[in-house]
């Protein structure tokens, strides 16, 4: 195990480095120019010339690249072009929003999910799966920005329970983590509905049965378990989707997080705080793919890493 | 509470430059001077203004004006706002403009004088650069202490969620009647509508679909204000191309194009059909120039006369192609849609190219395009087609991207730049007005409508035919709900 984690780590660093060189060759060759954003349409040719040389932008993509680099390496990422500030500063400011939302959303989903799933499973073929399978159908087919407006029409418009958009309390919240963990919630039950059945079949089971526990010690306590295991890797990789993608929901919802941030960046061209925010969203990504490779030794000691 | 769709950039005045940013930061900062609901420049910090010479003002300043921290405004500080937009190490977009500007003196307390490097007709547009007290550092970390003079002082910035204003109780024409004001960034343009609706934003201008307006008007209370505004709408040729260098053709796209079916089935009557670039309400607007109307006969008659006939008559065939480059906005792909539509019954085959903003602005600005469609908005004074029209405003030195270029213009606005009588400048626009409508670089679409959705308990609101929200100063909250 400890080898394992540790070759994880290894790699963590490559895989972090490849992501920000990806994403910095790309924004730089996306045609635009910070300094037309910076100066406006009026400035000199000869005062836009000055901070292009100021700011380093003159310099071939690789000595540019280089700098981004060593920055890096002492943690300093720069400061924002557009905004001015430092981008550490601006990407922290932002980020507990975006995973305050991915959180709750992932709370909806599982606990939407769990309980669907499972109920879908046991009442295989009867209305109750049906419903179930409908249901995810739905929360699949249905993108966000639709579903975002309805449920604002619905709870804040027509029952006037919860506000419309904007961070605030935990009544803000609802809405927009309602409609980022739908689709994920859909999924989720038709993974564990499909999981469970795969289980269920198993050797072990016909033993607790043959043991005389309850249906439910078995469903709950031995199918369940087991079964989670694809389902684990499932919610790792969605929860840096959920990070990543929420920029739809955090517009609808005017949620000041970073996916807003992340578009906002890539349209002004600000170099500096799109590799800021890429950094923060991998490493994200990548520290909730380790945890999910130590959590399936947990839910299943037979796992084994390597010797 | 008011409802924008982005989030002010920068408020510190002399940073200042996109439309929520200027808008905001006109009720923190006061200036020299400012345009009034008619476009007209009236002093505001300065009492009076006088030219000693067609290179020389003079301002006499308000007495009794503070900021808000206390501190008296005085000439040092005018002195010291131009000065650190001119200084090379600001990076201020600002400074492009001001740079005319040789020095600036602070002759008293109350007296600030300054001198050109060449007699410049636009400068009182200079003098609407907000103040700032000596010594606010430009640069990061400054915009949470921002100190100016306007009627309402600057509580918290937060980009892309909020700024919050509170009524400056000293400000020097009197408090303003409301605490203060909440502006909401609301990206989602349904999500505004809902807000508006649910009672949590009151005010919104401009930031509402056509579309939507309908719905407003049915399901909530809104009381509507909508004016005609000064942004312009056109469409932008590459007039050194092969096939758009012939005038004919501009003026046959010009003919081809039904403006007024896009105003009344897209833009839901909110524009107005353009004849150019300054609308009525402007002081050199010229009305008697030619003008295009839907006339897709007239259209083909001038595409045969420039040597492109139809190969096949109401074949398949086009006459030739061109591409039309927009934005991803719903309203402008829908807008290029009806284009090429009304192209292709001439024989033109348009085929339409969206971008993300960024890459858009750099193709345009690159002058890699056939056609474009773009907007100017807060237009004041003409010497705006210097920078568009003038050949030495060619991409990066200006902004005439379609690379059009007439020595008989270029000597009208090197004229209009420097005269500084009025009557004659009126004479020297209104013959480049004429000019330029008959040269076409820019087919003239639509002069947009303002269009205010506010809370029907706000009293008071003067709506800016630029969208600036000055007169919030002024607004009040009736006690009751009017009677319908």
């Amino acid at each position: 195990m400890k080898r394992y984690l540790l070759h994880r780590l290894l790699l963590f660093f490559p895989s972090l480095l490849g992501v920000l060189t990806l994403v910095f060759f790309f924004i730089h060759f996306v045609p635009g120019d910070p300094v037309e954003v910076m100066l406006g349409e009026t400035a000199s040719a000869s005062d836009k010339e000055a901070l292009r040389r100021q700011l380093g932008l003159n310099e071939p993509v690789w000595t540019q690249y280089l700098g981004f680099l060593k920055g890096l390496a002492v943690g300093d990422l720069g400061r924002s072009l557009y905004h001015q500030e430092k981008v550490m500063d601006l990407v922290l400011a932002r980020f507990p929003a975006t995973l305050e939302l991915t959180l709750a959303a992932m709370a909806v989903a599982t606990l939407c999910a769990l309980p669907l799933g499972v109920l879908a499973a046991w009442k295989r073929r009867t209305w109750v799966d049906r419903c179930a399978l409908l249901l995810s159908l739905f929360g699949l087919a249905m993108p966000n920005f639709w579903l975002g407006p309805l449920l604002i029409i619905a709870f804040s418009i027509q029952l006037g329970l919860l506000p419309v958009s904007g961070r605030g309390g935990l009544s803000h919240l609802i809405l927009p983590s309602l409609t980022l963990g739908t689709a994920m919630a859909a999924l989720l039950t038709r993974m564990i509905r499909s999981s469970l059945l795969e289980v269920i079949h198993e050797d072990y089971i016909q033993s607790a049965r043959a043991k005389g526990l309850s249906e439910i010690t078995v469903w709950l306590k031995h199918a369940l378990r087991n079964s989670l295991l694809p389902v684990t890797t499932i919610l790792g990789l969605q929860f840096g989707s959920l990070l990543a993608g929420s920029v739809i929901t955090e517009t609808i919802f005017t949620w000041p997080g970073i996916g807003r941030l992340t578009i906002q960046a890539i349209q002004t061209r600000d170099y500096p705080l799109v590799q800021g925010c890429v950094l923060v969203i991998a490493v994200c990504y990548l520290v909730v793919n380790l945890f999910t490779d130590i959590l399936y030794r947990v839910i299943d000691p037979r796992i084994s890493y390597g010797k | 509470m008011i409802g924008l769709e982005s989030s002010p950039s920068r408020l510190d005045p002399r940073y200042a430059t996109d439309a929520n940013s200027v808008r905001v930061g006109a009720l923190v900062f006061n200036s020299l001077m400012r345009a009034d609901e008619n476009s007209q420049f009236r002093p505001e910090l300065a009492e009076r203004w006088e030219a000693s010479d067609d290179r020389t003002y003079l301002f006499h300043l308000r007495k009794g004006v503070t900021f808000h921290n206390g501190k008296p405004l005085t000439a040092t500080d005018i002195k010291y706002t131009y000065d650190s937009v001119l200084d090379p190490a600001s990076r201020s977009p600002k400074r492009g403009p001001l740079q005319v500007i040789e020095a600036v003196e602070a002759l008293g307390t109350h007296l600030v004088r300054f001198r050109l490097a060449a007699p410049h007709a636009p400068f009182l547009e200079n003098a609407t650069l907000g103040i700032v007290p000596a010594g606010s550092a430009p640069g990061p970390g400054v915009e949470r202490n921002l100190v100016g003079s306007g009627p309402f002082t600057l509580v918290e910035h937060a980009p892309g969620d909020k700024v919050i204003l509170k009524a400056n109780p000293a400000y020097w024409e009197g408090p303003p009647s409301i605490p203060g004001i909440v502006f909401r960034i609301v990206p989602d343009a349904i999500v505004r509508v809902l807000e508006f609706k649910k009672g949590t934003v009151d005010f919104v201008q401009n930031d509402i679909e056509p579309d939507m307006l309908p719905w407003l008007e049915r399901h909530t209370d809104a009381a509507f204000k909508i004016h005609q505004g000064t942004t312009f709408q056109y469409i932008g040729m590459k007039v050194d191309h092969p096939i758009l260098r012939i005038r004919e053709v501009r003026q046959a796209i010009a003919h081809a194009v039904d403006r007024e079916a896009v105003i009344r089935h897209l833009l839901k009557g909110l524009g107005t059909p353009a004849t150019g670039l300054l609308s009525p309400a402007h002081w050199a607007y010229e009305p008697h120039v030619p003008q295009y109307r839907f006339d897709p006969e007239q259209a083909k008659r001038l595409l045969d006369k420039a040597g492109f006939p139809d190969p096949d008559g109401d074949g398949p065939l086009p006459r030739f192609k061109l591409s039309y480059k927009t934005t991803t906005l719903d309203l402008r792909r829908r807008i290029a849609e009806a284009f090429k539509e009304h192209l292709s019954r001439v024989g033109i085959e348009l085929e339409i190219r969206t971008y993300e903003w960024g890459t858009f602005y750099e193709d345009i600005k690159n002058g890699n395009f056939h056609l474009y469609s773009l907007a100017w908005v807060g237009v004041t004074d003409p010497d705006i087609y210097y920078n568009l029209f003038h050949s030495v405003s060619v991409p990066p030195n200006g902004d005439n991207r379609g690379r059009y270029n007439n020595p008989a213009i270029d000597a009208l606005l090197e004229k209009g730049r420097t005269s500084l009588v009025l009557a004659e400048r009126k004479r020297l626009y209104s013959q480049v007005q004429q000019t330029l409508a008959r040269d076409l670089p820019y087919i003239p679409l639509w002069w947009a409508k303002n269009v205010v959705v506010m809370n029907p308990r706000i009293r008071g609101f003067i709506p800016y035919p630029d969208g600036e929200l000055i007169s919030l100063k002024r607004v009040s909250f009736s006690a009751a709900k009017p009677l319908a």
